[in-house]
């Protein structure tokens, strides 16, 4: 017969953990890729859209910025898979080799969400600066 | 790196290219084409890191990273001389 401490003990087992912290990485991991699929063929089907409409390099900068904006999001996701590899019991190896992706990641993290202010902030200030160029109907996401 | 991320990345780069020659078409202008070429280069990398990625993969990602940088840098520059050039 298994007691209550038998069964805490099977449920929090390292192995357990592991094996559930395993399938939440993934699933972290499955969601940034998707963010970041998603958001590189919405900014393609929208390069398509204003080629054949043939619009200003303005309208391109709005869409890569919006572009930017998912593949920022999808790094956090990454970002967050990282932290939860070492959730249980990692060995310094397996910590060291996650702090260089981490550092990694953190980097490209930063100088992409330095580069969208900065590329917004330049769209804004055309836009500002000539008001009549954009189309009012284009969507900036 | 599983067949669907691949697969996945594989498509983002075929896309940065035939986006950048279609912006190429469109505006002229060749940092437009390179920087949407660049952004879609850094979403394959993006998922080529997702899973176990080595640290090639890493550098590589950084590479692109830093050319878009480069070449935003000079979008932008460029705007700043065209609108201090108009009367």
């Amino acid at each position: 017969m298994i007691t209550a401490t038998g069964w805490r003990e099977e449920l929090l087992s390292e192995e357990s953990l592991r094996s559930w912290v395993d399938l939440l990485v993934r699933l972290v991991e499955a969601a940034g890729a998707l963010i970041i699929f998603f958001g590189a063929a919405l900014a393609f089907t929208r390069f398509i859209s204003l080629t054949a409409r043939r619009r200003r390099e303005q309208e391109f900068t709005a869409v890569r910025l919006g572009l930017g904006r998912y593949l920022v999001l999808g790094l956090e996701f990454q970002l967050a898979s990282d932290l939860l590899k070492t959730a249980v019991s990692p060995s310094y190896e397996d910590i060291g080799q996650l702090a260089a992706i981490a550092a990694i990641r953190t980097a490209l993290n930063y100088f992409l969400g330095k580069e969208i202010a900065a590329e917004r902030q330049e769209l804004e200030a055309q836009e500002q600066a000539d008001p009549g160029r954009g189309d009012p109907g284009r969507a900036v996401p | 790196m599983s067949a669907v991320l691949q697969t996945a990345a594989l498509l983002c780069t075929v896309g940065g290219l035939v986006g950048a020659a279609l912006a190429l078409a469109a505006t002229r202008q060749l940092l437009v084409a390179l920087g949407v070429l660049l952004d879609l280069l850094v979403a394959a990398g993006l998922l080529r890191l997702t899973g176990d990625p080595d640290l090639r993969a890493l550098t590589t990602l950084a590479a692109v990273v830093l050319l878009r940088q480069l070449v935003s840098a000079g979008l932008r520059q460029g705007h700043r001389t065209a609108a201090g050039a108009e009367p």
